[in-house]
């Protein structure tokens, strides 16, 4: 019993970075309606900028987040100033996720290589005083950057969901989502929430980078991985359903965790794709979603 | 279709100058890779192509595909069969892989076709990477008889079946109907044509295609130190580039394309190495967002300004005149 319990620790910890990276994905992919396969790869930036933070000026890891919020707030400008705006002159949504699919698969290459050479292939991870430490709790053992981590996350989506819900911006952002072209004939700034949405986006995957760079640790390409299991939870969450993917993440988390104990760790991935091939076939709409 | 006699004069030509090639002069082992990596690339590329360039699916798990068709090549042979057999039963498995995926995804519109293929590639090489850890490698036997020549061939021949392959469909109703897909989806739907069958029905066909230059590849390469490198996503983004860059949804664009990107990473690679990859993603960025019909496309482009300046020369001519 007490195996699995701390299986559950360690499944929901990684399932709040899952749900972490997911919410990123998803409002890019609700309100413009792009796909973004270089999300990963942004979350291993946000973690090595994290990773030089410590390294040459002795910043905490989770005292440097406001820093990796800004530093990716402004590489998700430039992102989307650069690759993802010339998108919008095409003329439906269908060419558009199509073709933002190949751009960011094109910047995963650029992204991949560059963290390559900038910070060689070797797996790099941040040491601080209370990195070994863990508190007991129900017979589980919490690491205390697991706990800080999980928290960090918690705080980041409800901070997204006040963002989304209780402000103008928010408004903006929900009106663009359901129709972009009522929306902006309504007099709002179609493309500075566009802007502005971006830059949250990859400020999110920034934070996850340092959540993951402070518990686990990274490489240039493990990127992908995470993405890939942000993806279904993105799935299991169901479209543009921000609420539900926090939640989704945990329990993408906790499936990858107990399944760890009876397949083995390196099969998480494969959990993840029969998960991913269940959900589309049996329910296609999320777990969330009531009306099909 | 009436049977263009003066194009088939110039096809045959062209397909009986490579295979004279090795027979009449022994070119370098160096020059010989080359052309056997151009031709895996060429009919990666024409199978990305049907899925992507006429029938409007992106996918992005072509690697899955390739990696298959080496790995059960590789293994169909070590076991005795005849190379020719294996490639095809490459295929086939390939053909298998992709039903699983493409069955559930390719049901709904959107993005679960691109995620799902992405997450097959990814999940092949975890899997294939921890099932084989060891150095996959063909017996000593097969080694000592190593030649080149039969390489060439086989990898040629896959490269015309592939060619042969996007020509026949296209003027063929399967490939009026993928592109009907690729057009307009509602529109298709309503027309007709049934758009799942025809949107599986041609990820199959890529697939295979895919699933068979992974047996050439197999072939070619005899071992791997890492069997996962097969699997690796450069397998799927290449190709894409390739068909990107000579013009998606035309029979000779990826055939261009993949002959620039072969040669292109032949000069950068031994001078750059990993920033080569840099400099190809952002050339992909760009000719996506500034040119997305690739060469082909500003070949058109070209001739189009050509007449525009040649009409008006004339209307300047016969207002002088006048």
């Amino acid at each position: 019993m007490g195996i699995v319990i701390q299986a559950a620790a360690y499944g929901i910890v990684v399932g709040a970075v899952y749900g972490l990276i997911a919410l990123g994905l998803s409002l890019l992919t609700g309100v413009m309606k792009f796909l973004n396969i270089a999300h990963g790869s942004l979350v291993i930036l946000g973690g090595y900028i994290s990773f030089w933070l410590f390294k040459l000026w002795g910043i905490d890891t989770y005292l440097s987040i406001p820093l990796v919020i800004i530093a990716m707030f402004l590489v998700g400008l430039v992102l989307y100033k650069l690759a993802l705006s010339p998108l919008l002159k095409l003329p439906n949504i269908g060419m558009r996720i199509d073709t933002s699919m190949l751009i960011t698969f094109g910047l995963v290459y650029i992204l991949d290589n560059a963290m390559t050479i900038l910070w060689t292939p070797n797996a790099r991870s941040v040491v601080t005083s209370y990195t070994g430490e863990s508190l007991g709790f129900l017979g589980a053992k919490f690491s205390v950057t697991g706990l800080l981590g999980l928290g960090v996350a918690i705080l980041t989506a409800v901070a997204l969901y006040f963002l989304l819900s209780r402000t103008y911006f928010g408004k903006h952002v929900r009106a663009i989502s359901q129709d972009a072209e009522a929306a902006s004939l309504c007099g709002i700034n179609v493309h500075r929430t566009y802007l502005i949405s971006c830059g949250i986006a990859i400020a999110l995957a920034g934070v996850a980078g340092v959540i993951i760079i402070s518990c686990y640790s990274i490489t240039p390409n493990s990127g992908l991985s995470w993405l890939l299991i942000s993806f279904v939870v993105m799935v299991l969450a169901g479209e543009g359903n921000i609420k539900a993917i926090l939640p989704a993440g945990f329990i993408m988390g906790l499936l990858e965790s107990v399944s760890a104990l009876a397949v083995g760790a390196p099969y998480r991935e494969v959990v993840a794709l029969i998960m991913f091939i269940l959900v589309l076939m049996f329910r296609p709409q999320g777990l969330f979603t009531k009306r099909g | 279709m009436a049977i263009n006699w003066k194009k088939l004069l110039i096809i045959g030509l062209i397909v009986a100058v490579f295979i004279a090639i090795p027979l009449v002069m022994k070119l370098r082992t160096n020059i010989m890779n080359l052309m056997i990596t151009l031709f895996i690339y060429i009919t990666l590329s024409q199978s990305w192509n049907i899925i992507g360039g006429y029938t409007g699916q992106i996918n992005l798990g072509l690697a899955a595909f390739f990696g298959c068709g080496v790995l059960i090549t590789h293994f169909l042979w070590e076991s005795g069969m005849p190379i020719y057999f294996a490639v095809v039963g490459g295929g086939l498995s390939a053909v298998i892989l992709a039903g699983i995926i493409g069955l559930p995804t390719l049901r709904l519109r959107g993005v679960y076709f691109a995620i799902g293929t992405f997450a097959l590639a990814q999940v092949c090489r975890t899997v294939v990477g921890n099932t084989f850890a060891r150095m996959v490698q063909m017996p000593a036997s097969y080694i000592a008889s190593y030649s080149i020549v039969p390489r060439y061939y086989l990898a040629l021949i896959v490269a015309i079946i592939a060619i042969a392959v996007v020509y026949f469909l296209i003027n063929s109703k399967l490939g009026l109907a993928m592109m009907a897909i690729r057009d307009d989806e509602v529109a298709a739907q309503v027309s007709g044509v049934n758009i799942f069958k025809y949107k599986v029905l041609a990820l199959l066909i890529s697939a295979f295609l895919a699933g068979l230059a992974g047996g050439v590849y197999a072939f070619f390469r005899l071992s791997f130190m890492y069997i996962t490198a097969v699997f690796s996503h450069t397998w799927t983004f290449e190709p894409i580039m390739s068909v990107i860059i000579g013009g998606s949804g035309t029979l000779i664009g990826p055939i261009l394309g993949s002959i620039f990107l072969v040669v292109l990473s032949e000069i950068f690679a031994l001078k750059l190495g990993e920033a080569h990859l840099i400099i190809f993603g952002i050339l992909f960025i760009l000719v996506v967002l500034y040119s997305p019909h690739g060469l082909v496309g500003s070949v058109d482009k070209a001739r189009q300004l050509l007449t525009h300046i040649n009409r008006s020369i004339s209307k300047l001519r016969g207002e002088i005149q006048a």
